[in-house]
C-alpha cells in the first residue's frame, strides 16, 4: 500500500454535535480508507445527517476532531481550497420552488468550477466539455436543456451526481442519494460508483435507508444511533441481533441472495 | 400606452428640461439595480423582505427628522442594522419569516406614522415618503447608485456559482467551499443599501415592486441564469424609463406609473410564457409544465 493510500481520505474521532441544545451525535469515531464505500445507517433522527454536515464543516461541533485528507476541519469548517476542491457532497433536494430558471448544464457547469471568486464565462471549452463528460456517464445527456425545476426526483438526483462528479475529487458523501430512483436508474448509480472507485480511486460515504443496497454495495457500514453502536463489513453490522439493536425488534431483515460485484474481493 | 396620444413637441421638451433628464438617468439606474438584485430576491424568497424593509425605511427618515440629521444620511445605516437585525430574528426565532416580517414591518410602520404626527414642522410631506419623487433627484443620488449598480454587477458576476449553489441549497453550497454566511449577509447588506438609497426615488410602498416585479417576469421568459438576471435588469431599467415618460407627459404620479408599466411587462412576460408552454416546439414534458409539478413529483 503507498503512502497516499495508507492516509484516511476521513479521520473522525471523538465527534459530538449537539443541535438545539441537544446531544445529537456522541463521541463518534471511524475512518474511510481510499476507494472504499461506506454507508451510515440507522433509524429516523438517530443523527446520520448531522455526522455528514458536522464533517464537511456546516455545522460547529463541540468536541472532536475531523481530518480530512490529512488536513484538519477548522472549528468554523475551514479546510485550504484545494482540499475543499476535492470533496463532493449530494444532498437530498434542492429549493426549487416554482419555475427556477437554471439549465442542467448551467448547473453541472457550477460544479466544474473551483471554490473561490471567478468570472461566470471563465472555462470555456473544457468546461463545457467536462458538463458534457458528466451528463453523459449519469445518463442526463437528453437533459441538458432542462431546467433543474423541470426535473423529476429520479432525474434531479441524477443531475446532482454528475454535478459531484463533473471533475476528479477524493471523496463523494451522499446523503440518501438513491432514494426515488427506479431500478435502472439506481443500478446505473451504482454501476457509476463503483467504477468511481475503482478506476479514479474516489471513496463514498453515503447515508442510506436502503439495507439491501448496502449489504451489496458496500464495503464497511457504520451503525449510529446517536453514538456509533456498531461497524464493520456489512455480514457483521447488519446482522438480524445487530439490527434488532439498531432499530428495534421488528425489522425483519431480507436478503437478496445473488451478488452484484460492488464490493471490494 | 393608457390612451394617450403622444405629442412630439410637448416630449422633446420634457426631455430638454434637466430635472427630468436627472429622472430619467436615475430611474434607468434604479430600476436596474432593483431587478439585478431582485433575480436573487425572489428566488431566495426575499420578496417580504425588500417590503419590510421599505416599509422600515419609513421609520429611519422619521428618526432622522427628530434628530434634526439629513434623513439620507440616517437611512443607509439605519436600514443595514434594521436589515441585519431582523436577519438575526429570522434566524433565531424558529417562526415562519413571513409571519415575522409583517409583524416587524407594521409595527415600524406604525411607530413611524406615530412619530411624523409629532413633526409638525416636516415640510415633504407624507405622500412624497411613501410614493417617492424621482424629479427631485439630484447628480449625487444618480452618482450613487451608480457606484452601487456598478458595485452589484461586479459582486454578483464574480460570486454567481456561490449565489446560484446558495439559493439552490446551503448545505451544497458550503460543501462545495461557498461561505454560506458571508454571502447571506454580503446579499442582506446589498439589498438593504440598495432599498435605503432608492426610496428618496421610488417611495417606501412602490420599492419592493422594483425588486419583484421585474425578477419575475424576467424568471418566466429565462431558461438560462445568466439571461435571467440580464431580462431581470434591463426590464427593471426599462419599465422605469417608459413609466417616467409616461407620467411626465400625462402629469401622474411617477412612482405609481412606473410599477403600472412594470406590472404590464409582468403581464406580457405571463403571455409569453403561456404562449411558448403551448407551442409544440418549445414544449416541456406536461409534468413539469406547471410550477410545483416537478416538486410534487419530487415528493
Amino acid at each position: 500500500m503507498s503512502s497516499s493510500t495508507a492516509t484516511p481520505v476521513l479521520a473522525v474521532q471523538g465527534l459530538t454535535v449537539q443541535r438545539d441544545g441537544l446531544l445529537a451525535v456522541d463521541a463518534v469515531s471511524f475512518q474511510l480508507v481510499r476507494e472504499t464505500d461506506t454507508a451510515l445507517v440507522g433509524p429516523n433522527g438517530a443523527g446520520k445527517s448531522t455526522v455528514v454536515a458536522a464533517l464537511l464543516g456546516l455545522l460547529p461541533r463541540q468536541a472532536g476532531t475531523v481530518l480530512l485528507m490529512g488536513h484538519a476541519l477548522g472549528p468554523a469548517g475551514q479546510l485550504p481550497r484545494s482540499v475543499r476542491a476535492q470533496i463532493a457532497y449530494l444532498p437530498q433536494s434542492l429549493a426549487l420552488q416554482g419555475r427556477f430558471p437554471l439549465s442542467v448544464a448551467e448547473f453541472v457547469g457550477f460544479g466544474f468550477d473551483p471554490p473561490g471568486p471567478r468570472l461566470p464565462w471563465a472555462g470555456g471549452q473544457r468546461r463545457h466539455g467536462a458538463v458534457q463528460r458528466a451528463l453523459e456517464r449519469t445518463g442526463c445527456r437528453d437533459l441538458g436543456e432542462r431546467l433543474l425545476s423541470e426535473l423529476s426526483g429520479g432525474q434531479l438526483k441524477r443531475v446532482l451526481l454528475a454535478f459531484c462528479v463533473v471533475r476528479p475529487r477524493q471523496l463523494l458523501v451522499l446523503d440518501e442519494a438513491q432514494a426515488g430512483l427506479d431500478a435502472p436508474s439506481s443500478e446505473q448509480f451504482h454501476q457509476l460508483l463503483l467504477e468511481l472507485r475503482r478506476q479514479e480511486g474516489w471513496t463514498v460515504l453515503q447515508v442510506s435507508h436502503d439495507l439491501e443496497m448496502v449489504r451489496r454495495s458496500c464495503d464497511q457500514v457504520l451503525c449510529l444511533n446517536r453514538r456509533l453502536r456498531c461497524s464493520g463489513a456489512p455480514d457483521h453490522a447488519l446482522s438480524p441481533a445487530r439490527l434488532a439493536e439498531l432499530y428495534g425488534p421488528n425489522v425483519v431483515p431480507y436478503r437478496h441472495e445473488h451478488s452484484h460485484g460492488g464490493r471490494r474481493g | 400606452m393608457v390612451g394617450v396620444v403622444v405629442d412630439g413637441a410637448a416630449l422633446a421638451t420634457l426631455l430638454d428640461q434637466p430635472f427630468m433628464q436627472r429622472a430619467l438617468i436615475g430611474g434607468l439606474l434604479t430600476g436596474s439595480l432593483g431587478g439585478l438584485l431582485g433575480s436573487f430576491a425572489v428566488l431566495r424568497q426575499l420578496s417580504f423582505f425588500s417590503d419590510a424593509l421599505g416599509h422600515s425605511a419609513l421609520l429611519g427618515i422619521t428618526l432622522g427628522l427628530l434628530l434634526g440629521i439629513n434623513p439620507t444620511l440616517v437611512l443607509v445605516p439605519f436600514a443595514v442594522i434594521f436589515a441585519l437585525l431582523v436577519n438575526q430574528l429570522v434566524q433565531r426565532s424558529h417562526l415562519p419569516a413571513d409571519a415575522l416580517l409583517n409583524i416587524v414591518y407594521s409595527t415600524s410602520l406604525a411607530f413611524a406614522v406615530v412619530a411624523l404626527s409629532l413633526l409638525e414642522t416636516y415640510r415633504g410631506g407624507i405622500q412624497q415618503l411613501l410614493f417617492g419623487d424621482i424629479l427631485g433627484i439630484g447628480w449625487l443620488d444618480l452618482a450613487v447608485i451608480a457606484v452601487l449598480l456598478l458595485g452589484a454587477l461586479v459582486y454578483l458576476a464574480l460570486s454567481l456559482r456561490a449565489q446560484v449553489l446558495l439559493t439552490l441549497n446551503d448545505d451544497l453550497a458550503g460543501a462545495f467551499g461557498v461561505r454560506a454566511n458571508w454571502h447571506r449577509l454580503a446579499f442582506i447588506i446589498l439589498l438593504a443599501v440598495v432599498v435605503a438609497v432608492s426610496i428618496k426615488a421610488v417611495g417606501v410602498l412602490l420599492i419592493s415592486a422594483f425588486v419583484v416585479i421585474p425578477a419575475c417576469a424576467g424568471r418566466l421568459l429565462s431558461r438560462r441564469f445568466p439571461v435571467y438576471m440580464l431580462i431581470s435588469g434591463t426590464l427593471g431599467g426599462g419599465c422605469a424609463l417608459l413609466g417616467l415618460l409616461v407620467s411626465g407627459l400625462t402629469n401622474l404620479p411617477s412612482g405609481p406609473c412606473v410599477v403600472i408599466v412594470q406590472f404590464a411587462g409582468f403581464m406580457l412576460a405571463l403571455l409569453v410564457s403561456q404562449i411558448r408552454c403551448w407551442s409544440p416546439s418549445t414544449a416541456v414534458p406536461a409534468g413539469a409544465r406547471t410550477p410545483g409539478a416537478a416538486q410534487a413529483a419530487r415528493e
